[in-house]
């Protein structure tokens, strides 16, 4: 899904101090009954499951009859002794290091432009940001099929106006592993630089000017200001968006499925498209599960990196 | 120094609305200018066929229904469930406190295929895959632990004068709870009943997976399917059913704005 977890407004309160006189109430507990049934449920049971899976051989048959064994560690001996695997993950770790670089770059660029642009630009250039930001991947991903579609598409037509690639009005961008990566990375930086940049500017503009002038009065110029006063107090921003940054393009998955299948052949299937392919396209549940498992333990450092930074930016928990 | 500032801010701007601009722009054209070798950046007649074109699609009545009541349903009880948990981690102090914050954040964490493999198999066991309650329940997954941690941060930011006011005047814990906590949420709310709208309204994968045929579907996957067999994908039709899918959404993002920039430095809503 789409809308991930948007941290609320951090507020320095703290929780009401005056739960004091009433530490022994029962009140929290019938409060979090309801929340907590519903998230064992949709949540912590099937993962439980997920794992469970992961050590039997569930498969198409399975959907059908409802039975299976219980075969131990052989679906993740065969995992870790398969070559696509092993692709798919350095595929996945690749394609996310671009992606995040590219997007974080271009992102802070845009989030230093907006301190030093007009009003009017300033606030054209957030409508134009919140616009790509909001668009559902979904949508977003069909559009770019039809900006790079070949005959017709838009981008294609501009490229050979370039005259450098020669005529390419039928290239086509999801029949070459390169072109595909290329076009997918555009859609990702496009969607993922307008999070970055507003956050980043949010933080920027909290910078405080008098450190800034007083490099200046000392003679650094403005990329010596930028990077040793600024980049200084966005450092816990930067480090909180980066995290975040690859949590999130390491899962993704609508835009290259949409776009290239993650085809052609098993080029852009990265470790989403893949476990999707084993787990629904060869229904092969038990493998899918445990790839799903690896991947998420690969994740699991980083999501505690993204909690302990968060604890220690002073969200209050 | 201003003025190239704004020239390199143009130039952006250019580019990162170009997308959009392009869909838009493709909505309104006629077939001979979709399908022509020198593109036409505006339309030379502008039609509103492509958009009778993606009303009259099969299956978009039935398909927008199933979206509005499953995104309904998961609004409703993400937030009828949300907030009484949103309220005990921020107006109380347990132990397990910290631990349940946790899990909340950490949940939202997971790929997408973690929940959705377990669930698939459960929900074929259970008879529910092709039903409402089988979205329904997927949903939740994601959106109940966001909403709750979502209000929990306007619960937060209320003073504890405004309790202790409460509690001298003789009103006990529910009852401060249900008529004056609750009202002074209201547009943490709104807020997250827009974030549950947009996460369950834009869900392509879960839907597409469960719901196994075209009866059944929510919009996104009628959309990522719109074909036309006598032209093969109808980009014009596809364009103009994105403008129409895509448009609650960003006029939702367009309310939450201020939410949005007032949250993103803890890290918001992913595009």
């Amino acid at each position: 899904m789409s809308v991930r977890t948007p941290a609320p407004p951090s507020t320095s309160a703290a929780p009401a101090p005056s739960a004091r006189g009433r530490r022994r109430d029962l009140t929290p507990l019938w409060l979090l009954t309801p929340a907590g049934l519903v998230i064992t449920v949709v949540t912590i049971a099937p993962i439980f499951y997920l794992v469970y899976t992961s050590f039997t051989d569930y498969n198409q048959r399975t959907l059908f009859t409802g039975e299976f064994t219980y075969t131990g560690l052989d679906q993740y001996t065969s995992l870790l002794s398969s070559g696509a695997f092993w692709r798919s993950l350095l595929r996945t770790v690749l394609f996310t290091t671009a992606m995040v670089a590219g997007s974080m770059l271009i992102g802070m660029a845009v989030s230093h432009l907006l301190t030093r642009v007009s009003t009017f630009w300033r606030y054209t250039t957030t409508v134009v940001l919140i616009l790509a930001w909001a668009m559902p991947n979904v949508a977003s991903t069909l559009v770019w099929n039809w900006l790079f579609q070949p005959g017709y598409g838009v981008l294609n037509w501009l490229l050979a106006q370039l005259r450098v690639f020669g005529d390419t009005t039928d290239l086509n961008w999801a029949d070459d592993p390169m072109l595909a990566y290329t076009a997918i990375w555009l859609l990702i930086v496009w969607q993922a630089v307008p999070f970055i940049a507003l956050t980043l500017n949010a933080a920027e503009q909290q910078v405080p000017p008098e450190y800034q002038e007083a490099a200046r009065l000392d003679g650094a110029g403005e990329f010596t200001v930028y990077r040793v006063i600024t980049l200084t107090f966005l450092r816990p921003t930067l480090l909180l968006v980066t995290i975040l940054s690859v949590i999130w393009d390491y899962n993704v998955f609508n835009q290259i499925w949409l776009f290239s299948a993650g085809g052609p052949g098993e080029a852009t299937s990265t470790l989403g498209v893949f476990t999707y392919r084993t787990a629904f396209i060869g229904f092969d549940i038990g493998q899918g599960a445990a790839i799903s498992v690896v991947t998420t333990l690969i994740l699991l450092g980083l999501t505690a990196l993204y909690i302990r930074n968060l604890l220690k930016s002073g969200e209050n928990l | 120094m201003k003025r190239g500032a704004d020239l390199l801010a143009a130039l952006f701007c250019l580019v990162w609305v170009f997308p959009v601009y392009w869909m838009i722009n493709s909505a309104f054209k006629r077939r001979d200018e979709l399908q022509s070798t020198t593109p036409y950046f505006v339309p030379a007649h502008p039609t509103l066929d492509n958009f009778v074109t993606a009303f009259t699609q099969e299956n978009f009545l039935t398909n927008l229904r199933n979206s509005v009541i499953v995104v309904a349903a998961t609004v409703v009880l993400s937030i009828a469930i949300g907030i009484f948990a949103a309220a005990a981690l921020s107006r109380f102090r347990f132990t397990g406190r910290r631990a349940v914050l946790v899990v909340i954040l950490a949940v939202q964490m997971l790929p997408g295929t973690a929940l959705l493999i377990p669930m698939f198999s459960l929900f074929n066991t259970a008879n529910l895959l092709g039903t409402y309650y089988a979205l329904i329940l997927a949903y939740l997954a994601t959106t109940l632990p966001f909403s709750i941690w979502v209000m929990r941060g306007f619960f937060v930011a209320i003073p504890v004068e405004i309790e202790e006011a409460a509690r001298c005047d003789g009103a006990g814990t529910w009852r401060i709870l249900i008529s004056v906590l609750f009202p002074l949420v209201a547009p943490g709310v709104i807020a997250t009943s827009i974030f549950a709208f947009i996460a369950a309204w834009n869900d392509y994968l879960i839907a597409y997976t469960f719901m196994q045929d075209q009866d059944h579907y929510t919009l996104p996957v009628w959309l990522a399917s719109f074909t036309n067999p006598n032209v093969g994908t109808d980009y014009g039709g596809q364009m103009a059913a994105s403008v129409i899918f895509s448009l609650p959404v960003v006029v939702f993002f367009l309310i939450v704005q201020r939410n949005l920039v007032a949250g993103m430095s803890a890290g918001a809503v992913k595009g």
